[in-house]
C-alpha cells in the first residue's frame, strides 16, 4: 500500500508539473503577446482572469470542484488519479505562468528579432528559440515548483486517491502506531524532496554545459 | 526593389524617423552613415518591419508589407467622414476654390494636420482593405527573401552552428534538410569555419560569430541583405575577417543596405552613400561625392569627425 500510495504521489506531481509547464507556457506567452490587436488581447485577458482564479482559491477546493463538479458536469469518467492530476496541473500552470513570464522575458530581445528576421512566424521563434532558453533560466525556479506539487499533493486523499499521506493514515489507524507512522512520513517526504533536489542540480548542470561563457 | 515611402517613426514624443523616402534598386550597395541618433539603425529595421513604421509604406518587389497609409492615398482620403465633413463646412462657409481645387485643399489639409482618426466610415475601411488585398503581403514571406545582420550577432545560442544555419529554410519548407545541411557545410566551408558546425554559439569568437550570422542569412538564398551595424560590436582585429566577407558577397552581386561606422568601407564598397541627420536622409549621392565633395554643412562636420 506505501509504495503505491508512493507511486500515485510521484506521478501525480510529476505529470501535473508537465501539464502545469504546458499550460504555464502558454498562458505566459498569451500575457507577452504584442496587444494591439483584439485576439491578443482576449487572450491576455483570459490568461489573467486564470491566474487570479487559480491563485485566489485553496488547492483543496480546486481539487473538490475538478472532481466533484467539473467532471461530473462534463460527464466524462475517468479515475480519481487522472482527475488529481488534472487539477495540480491547472492550479501549478498559474504560478508556472508567472515564472515563465519572468524567464522568457529574460532572454534576449535579439533571439526574437533574429528569429522573425530568417522569416520565422513569432509563434514557431517562440516555441523553438525564446521558450527553450526560457526554460534553461528558471530549472531552478521550477525546480521549486516540483518540490511544492510533491508535498501538495498530499491533499489529493480529499478525493479518495491513495497517495502516501493516505497509505499511511490507513496504516496507523489500522495498527493504532499513530507516532511512529506520522514521523515515518514526514521522513520518506524529506527524502523524496532531497531527491528531487539532486536531480534538478543534474539537470542544471547538463543544460548548463553548453554554454559555458 | 525595396521602396521606402514618406516614413516616419515616433517612439512616444520622439520623432525617430520624419518623412524618409528612398528605394534601393537591384544589386545596389547603400551605406547609410551618420551620427548616433540620427535614424539609421531605425530606416534599417523598417525595411524588414522588425520596427513598424508610424505613418508611410514600405514596398518590396511591388508588394506593401506595411499596413496602407491612407495619407499616401488621395483617392481614400476623399471616402473618409472627416473629409466629407470638412467638405460640407467649407462649402456652407462660401470658399473661392472649386472643384477638384477644393478636394486638393481639404485632402492637403488632412495630411498636414493628421486629422484622419480611427473611424472614418465604412467605404473608407473597405478601400484600405482592397489596397491591402491586392498589394498586401504577409511579411514573414518577405523577410524570408530579405537577410538580416544584427550588431549583437544574435545567433539563436540554444542551437549549434548547424541548426542554427538549417533552421530556417526547413522550417520554411524552402529546402529539405538533407539540401539544408550540404547548403550549411558549403557555406561554412566558404568562410572557413566547417569545424565548428557542431559547437555552440557561445564557444565561438565575435568575429566568428558574425560569420557565421552572415552565412545563417544567406542560407536562405536572400535577394536583399540589410547589416545593421555589424562591425561595432566587434573586437578591432576581428572587424577586417567580417568587412571581407561583406566585400566578398557585394562582389558576388547581392544587394546590400549597410549600415556602419566604417568609412574606408564605405567608399570601397558602396554604390551609393546615405547621410542622414536628424531623421532625414539630408545628403546621399556616389562615395566619391559624398566624401569627396560634400555640401551639407551638417555632413561636412560629421566626416571632419570620423575620418
Amino acid at each position: 500500500m506505501v509504495l503505491e500510495g508512493l507511486r500515485a504521489t510521484l506521478l501525480i506531481a510529476i505529470f501535473g508539473l508537465l501539464i502545469g509547464l504546458i499550460i504555464g507556457s502558454l498562458l505566459a506567452v498569451f500575457k507577452l503577446l504584442p496587444s494591439r490587436k483584439l485576439f491578443p488581447r482576449i487572450l491576455n485577458g483570459f490568461a489573467n482572469v486564470y491566474v487570479t482564479l487559480f491563485r485566489g482559491t485553496p488547492m483543496v477546493v480546486q481539487l473538490l470542484i475538478v472532481h466533484f463538479v467539473l467532471f461530473p458536469l462534463i460527464g466524462i469518467n475517468i479515475p480519481a488519479e487522472v482527475e488529481g492530476t488534472i487539477a495540480f496541473g491547472l492550479n501549478s500552470g498559474a504560478y508556472i505562468c508567472e515564472i515563465m513570464r519572468g524567464g522568457i522575458l529574460s532572454v534576449d530581445k535579439g533571439q526574437m528579432e533574429a528569429g522573425r528576421a530568417v522569416g520565422l512566424s513569432y509563434g514557431q521563434t517562440m516555441l523553438r528559440i525564446v521558450i527553450p532558453q526560457a526554460i534553461k533560466n528558471v530549472i531552478p525556479t521550477l525546480g521549486n515548483e516540483l518540490i511544492v506539487l510533491i508535498k501538495e499533493t498530499s491533499v489529493i486523499g480529499f478525493i479518495a486517491v491513495t497517495d502516501l499521506t493516505r497509505a499511511f493514515q490507513t496504516m496507523a489507524s489500522n495498527s493504532y502506531q499513530y507516532i511512529i507512522s506520522y514521523l515515518v512520513l514526514a521522513v520518506v517526504y524529506l527524502v523524496l524532496v532531497l531527491i528531487a533536489t539532486v536531480i534538478i542540480r543534474f539537470i542544471e548542470r547538463r543544460l548548463r554545459a553548453g554554454d559555458r561563457r | 526593389m525595396i521602396d521606402v515611402k514618406n516614413l516616419y517613426k515616433n517612439f512616444g514624443k520622439v520623432k525617430v524617423l520624419k518623412a524618409v523616402s528612398t528605394q534601393i534598386e537591384k544589386g545596389e550597395k547603400v551605406v547609410i552613415v551618420g551620427p548616433s541618433g540620427s535614424g539609421k539603425s531605425t530606416l534599417l529595421r523598417c525595411m524588414n518591419l522588425l520596427e513598424e513604421p508610424t505613418y508611410g509604406e514600405v514596398w518590396v518587389d511591388g508588394k506593401l508589407i506595411t499596413p496602407p497609409d491612407p495619407y499616401l492615398h488621395p483617392d481614400i482620403i476623399v471616402k473618409s467622414k472627416t473629409f466629407n465633413k470638412l467638405k460640407k463646412l467649407r462649402e456652407s462657409a462660401g470658399t473661392y476654390l472649386e472643384g477638384e481645387k477644393l478636394v486638393q485643399a481639404i485632402i492637403k489639409e488632412i495630411k498636414d494636420g493628421d486629422l484622419l482618426g480611427k473611424f472614418e466610415g465604412r467605404e473608407y475601411k473597405n478601400a484600405l482593405k482592397d489596397v491591402y488585398r491586392t498589394y498586401g503581403v504577409p511579411v514573414d514571406r518577405v523577410r524570408a527573401r530579405m537577410g538580416m545582420v544584427f550588431q549583437h550577432f544574435n545567433l539563436f545560442n540554444n542551437k549549434n552552428v548547424l541548426q542554427n544555419l538549417i533552421m530556417a529554410p526547413v522550417l520554411l519548407h524552402l529546402q529539405t534538410k538533407e539540401e539544408a545541411e550540404d547548403n550549411a557545410m558549403r557555406l561554412l566551408k566558404r568562410i572557413g569555419l566547417q569545424d565548428k558546425a557542431y559547437v555552440y554559439p557561445s564557444t565561438l569568437s565575435g568575429g566568428q560569430k558574425q560569420r557565421i550570422a552572415i552565412v545563417r542569412a544567406l542560407a536562405m538564398n536572400p535577394d536583399y541583405m540589410l547589416f545593421d551595424e555589424p562591425t561595432s560590436a566587434l573586437d578591432p582585429e576581428m572587424v577586417g575577417e567580417v568587412l571581407e566577407l561583406m566585400k566578398e558577397l557585394a562582389d558576388d552581386g547581392m544587394t546590400m543596405v549597410i549600415v556602419t561606422h566604417e568609412m574606408g568601407f564605405a567608399r570601397e564598397v558602396a554604390t551609393r552613400v546615405m547621410f542622414m541627420d536628424d531623421g532625414r536622409i539630408t545628403e546621399e549621392g556616389p562615395p566619391e561625392k559624398i566624401f569627396g565633395a560634400p555640401e551639407n554643412p551638417r555632413l561636412k562636420e560629421f566626416l571632419s569627425k570620423v575620418l
